[in-house]
């Protein structure tokens, strides 16, 4: 019999016509993509496309079962086809690339699909192909995995909630006092060494413009003294940057009688700061004379001892004298968890840390998960994600004759229960879908169309005009563009308006928001636009409009509900941060830095599941590699 | 090896991990810890065939870093297989399913060590099976299971059975008595012994403070599961006096589905539809279960769905699967206890205690 018998089986022959002719697109393809990948072929689509922009590592292959050894460096999209090629009967499309550069992947080219996995590892790529979804009104199946904890979200844009309906668990924040005066975990020493330390002396990029002058950095303290001292010890610093470039080795004991030495002693004399917290002891020039005389025992095969504070000692002056000499080669050294000198530096310097605060010391092992922001990760979870996600796509194509999809709101979610100890006596739990929150920015608050440009010499005032002929909107307007996070024109800043788009930068892939100021006379307004800007030039011609605009509904809110841009503007910011930094720290002010403390595994047994919308967003919010972020 | 004996110790110098072993399973030691790691490099597994569910089991515990990993499996590579069975290709058609995919499972995880076996299982004595540790049978029939099993519980050797009916899986686990221990912060109401469910008993309880925070209780429970034999867990199984009424209700036809194709001697493809509907109602009587809980479209699909093998429902059994065992071998989180079946429509998954 052949080979698509059980298929036929299970969904009939009509269904299975329609899955040959399926195309779905599959973003990631790492630990869910290569198991999503697999089963998508084994289920016969007919055609997936599959966007990665990794490359293989070994941290992967206790998952990622489509690579092996010979593999590591390889990129991940090409090397997964490959690997599949012997059983797929499908055609197979790879692309390493950034699902969220417009060029090589704009708006229409997510058109073609039917359907769109998520297979992701990232909050602001996750956001980003909702958007599209949202925008194409594409069917998008959400995933994400960690640990034992995983799940799954069908997104029927228009029908049920989108990914950004739920607010996501915001990342952990720290106080910059905590970080710089006061530390009491290992993890401020960390962030410390990482954030702090390691950029300010290896990075070209953080010289002196790091301190705001004004006010606005949030401290997370009223002190003057202790932020008088955080400023000059910034500026210290830069002389240490100094020594390193400098390349003399000898001036290396100089750097850490600074750093465990004498900023120490500086901080004592801040006695506000000790009246409710143990006192730090500075390191002491006999030890620092000791370390130095401390025979060379070979520690960096052994990463998952903690070493006592000499070692530490040893290894930081060793590890130092070693960045220098890359230094002279490299000009600037970024931290990265997988560049074993890096992470020998912050491991040694925030355990010295740590050690003059009494807080107790952590092995390099320890010290890589947090400073690295890994999230732990296995086949199991990988696997039975991406089956239940493969599982329900036909469900959301209504391909089950037997059980009709009679309203989006059928369908269901899935997470795993039992291993996250949510329950008992379900392995896997079912919340319902939710409709649309209509207060998301995404996908309620409002009207998404494309605007094609073939002439993108236009001014944003000819731009503007037709707009409000299009859409009939009032005089008073604003128009941003989100991608840039920025004011493009609005009622008291018109400076740009006859200029181009091509000369104010606007690009193939541009968000463009447009939004009503004026009320009427009943106090509303329209329903602000996100446009996504299409540049064609290769369609410029005699007869073609400059611009073609969609067809859309205008529908009348209330203004007090009309302010997405704010909120966006914050998503925008922190995806931005987000996106090429993989493992900054926020830093805060002391109100806002409640650590979460969210325990994951409490142990709430509930009868029927669990569907409160917190319990989704915090299951949901813990899946990314960007754990931690920065804004400053 | 009794399952309630700790296993080897823990952090012996034979036990610890190369760095080697720590960089490649870096990403899972961060989950369950190095001594885990370590005692499943220690553990013999046998898996009974290798289909769809064998090959995803496969992949899981090789790739986890199981010690020793031996396949049983005398079948001939089919075409239709070629549907459910990511490691075959179509010249494998013909040729034995172990001799088409033994090296690209060596290929997965080189520090596995492997042996494949072409015989036939009921032809294996219980001095073979003495041999592992933990033995997993996958589409195996309903004598096969039994047996197998009665060999198991004579050794004391946990075993897992799972089989899928196209949509529609379920999960057999009898590790015959396991302590499984789990710690946790203590709630408002601290945790008291005894039982818990009809198959789980609280039989220690110790209280630690928090390192870093006094005020914090946490609590380590050790919790005794109990299990049946396959037979008599056939045999004796009801819901009653465990589930209320409301729960009851909730059951799907799945459950009185898949039992009636384990205790029927005829097998299921080959009744008439009225004739499977009647020992459904049966079946329902036996469970405590109301025979309203049958739907018609599930009693037709899953007759003609037996014994179907489907790629991702393999996936989220043989995921479900190969964790319990990666688990009760690192001695991490509470085993699965003892009946679970999969609805590949709806995505439910539960666990009885039968």
């Amino acid at each position: 019999m052949p080979r698509e018998t059980n298929i036929v089986k299970i969904v009939g022959q009509e269904s299975y016509d329609k899955l040959r002719s399926t195309k779905c697109l599959l973003v990631g393809a790492g630990g869910i993509g290569s198991e999503l990948l697999k089963d998508l072929i084994l289920m016969e689509f007919g055609e997936i496309h599959i966007v990665d922009l990794d490359t293989i590592d070994l941290s992967n292959l206790n998952r990622q079962f489509l690579f092996r050894q010979r593999d590591i460096k390889q990129p991940k999209s090409t090397t997964a086809v490959k690997a599949v090629q012997h059983f797929s009967n499908s055609k197979l499309v790879p692309y390493q690339g950034n699902i969220m550069d417009t060029n090589e992947f704009p708006l229409h080219w997510f058109h073609q699909f039917d359907i769109i996995f998520n297979a992701l590892d990232n909050l602001s790529a996750r956001r980003y192909v909702n958007k599209m979804s949202q925008f194409l009104q594409t069917p998008l199946l959400e995933s994400g995995t960690s640990g034992f904890d995983g799940y799954i979200q069908p997104i029927i844009p228009g029908k049920t909630e989108c990914f950004d309906c739920t607010k996501k668990e915001t990342p952990k924040t720290f106080p910059v006092c905590t970080i710089r005066s006061t530390p009491s975990q290992p993890i401020h020493c960390i962030v410390w060494a990482k954030n702090f330390l390691f950029n300010q002396i290896f990075s070209a990029e953080s010289t002196s413009n790091e301190e705001e002058e004004d006010g606005t950095k949030e401290w997370g303290t009223d002190d003057v003294e202790e932020i008088k001292r955080i400023k000059q010890e910034t500026n210290e610093l830069h002389e240490l940057q100094k020594i390193i470039t400098f390349g003399d080795k000898s001036r290396i004991p100089e750097i850490v009688e600074k750093l465990f030495i004498h900023d120490i002693e500086k901080l004592l004399l801040i006695e506000n700061l000790w009246k409710t917290r143990t006192k730090p002891t500075p390191l002491t020039k006999t030890q620092l004379d000791a370390s130095m005389n401390e025979s060379k025992k070979d520690l960096h095969l052994n990463n998952n001892s903690v070493w006592n504070i000499n070692e530490q000692l040893s290894m930081f002056l060793s590890i130092t004298g070693k960045l220098m000499e890359r230094m002279k080669k490299e000009h600037t050294i970024e931290f990265d968890k997988d560049d074993q000198d890096t992470l020998e530096f912050v491991a040694t310097a925030a355990n010295i840390r740590s050690h003059i605060f009494d807080i107790p010391l952590q092995s390099v092992f320890d010290i890589k998960q947090i400073a690295g922001n890994i999230i732990p990760a296995i086949a199991t979870t990988n696997a039975i994600i991406a089956g239940l996600s493969a599982l329900v796509s036909l469900r959301v194509l209504n391909l089950l004759k037997y059980a009709p999809v009679k309203t989006p709101l059928d369908l269901n979610m899935a997470m795993t229960a039992k291993a996250s100890n949510l329950s008992q006596d379900r392995y896997i739990s079912n919340p319902t879908l939710a409709r649309p929150n209509c207060e998301c920015a995404v996908c309620t608050k409002v009207t998404r169309g494309v605007v094609i440009v073939s002439d993108p010499t236009i001014t944003l005032k000819e731009f503007i005009a037709e707009l409000r002929s299009k859409y009939g909107f009032s005089e008073d307007i604003s128009l941003l563009d989100l991608s840039e996070q920025r004011l493009l024109v609005d009622y008291d800043f018109d400076d740009m308006v006859d200029r181009s788009l091509d000369d104010v930068n606007l690009k193939n892939g541009s968000l463009l928001f447009f939004c009503d100021e004026e009320e009427n006379d009943a106090g509303m307004c329209r329903k602000p636009l996100e446009l996504y800007l299409e540049l064609r030039n290769e369609i410029s011609g005699q007869n073609i409009p400059k611009i073609i605009l969609p067809e859309l509904d205008i529908t009348w809110i209330k203004p007090s509900s009309a302010e997405p841009e704010e909120n966006e503007a914050e998503r925008e910011t922190s995806k931005e941060k987000v996106g090429g930094n993989d493992g900054a720290v926020i830093i805060l002010d002391d109100d806002e830095a409640q650590p979460s403390t969210g325990t994951k595994r409490s142990i709430s047994e509930l009868d029927n599941g669990f569907e409160s919308d917190n319990k989704k967003a915090k299951v949901a919010g813990q899946f990314d590699d960007n754990a931690i972020i920065e804004l400053d | 090896m009794s399952m309630t004996q700790p296993q080897k110790a823990t952090t012996g110098e034979l036990n610890k991990l190369s760095e080697d072993e720590i960089a490649l399973y870096d990403r899972q030691i961060r989950l369950w810890g190095m001594a885990a790691q370590a005692n499943m490099r220690s553990a013999k597994v046998l898996l009974v065939n290798l289909g769809s569910l064998g090959t995803e089991i496969t992949k899981n515990i090789v790739l986890s870093g199981i010690g020793h990993l031996t396949i049983l499996d005398s079948h001939i590579v089919t075409e239709e297989d070629l549907g459910s069975q990511f490691f075959l290709s179509k010249d494998d058609v013909g040729k034995s399913r172990l001799d088409a995919v033994g090296s690209k499972i060596k290929d997965l995880n080189p520090k596995v060590t492997l042996e494949f076996d072409n015989g036939v299982v009921e032809c294996k004595n219980k001095e073979y099976f003495s041999q592992f540790d933990l033995i997993i049978g996958t589409e195996l029939n309903k004598t096969r299971s039994t047996e197998l099993n009665k060999i198991t519980r004579s050794l004391k050797t946990p075993l897992y059975l799972a089989a899928s009916n196209g949509l529609f899986s379920y999960i057999f686990v009898d590790l015959i008595q396991f302590d499984a221990v789990d710690e946790k912060i203590q709630s408002m109401k601290p945790t008291t012994i005894g039982k818990v469910s009809s198959n789980r008993e609280i039989i220690d309880v110790q209280t630690y403070k928090a390192e870093d925070d006094e005020k914090i209780v946490h609590e380590k429970i050790t919790t005794r599961n109990y299990y049946k034999s396959f037979e008599d867990m056939l045999q004796t199984a009801t819901l009653e006096g465990k589930l209320n009424k409301r729960q009851l209700k909730k059951v799907s036809s799945l459950l009185p589905l898949t039992f009636t194709s384990l205790v029927s001697d005829i097998p299921i493809e080959t009744l008439s539809q009225e004739k499977l509907q009647e020992l459904v109602i049966q079946v329902c009587e036996k469970l405590g279960l109301a025979t309203s809980n049958i739907s018609n479209e599930y009693v037709e699909q899953f007759q003609r769905q037996t014994n179907t093998e489907f790629a991702p429902v393999s996936a989220i059994i043989g995921g479900a699967l190969s964790q319990d065992v990666i688990n009760i071998l690192g001695k991490k989180q509470a085993p699965l206890n003892n009946f679970i079946i999969f609805d590949g429509i709806t995505l439910e998954m539960r666990i009885f205690e039968l």
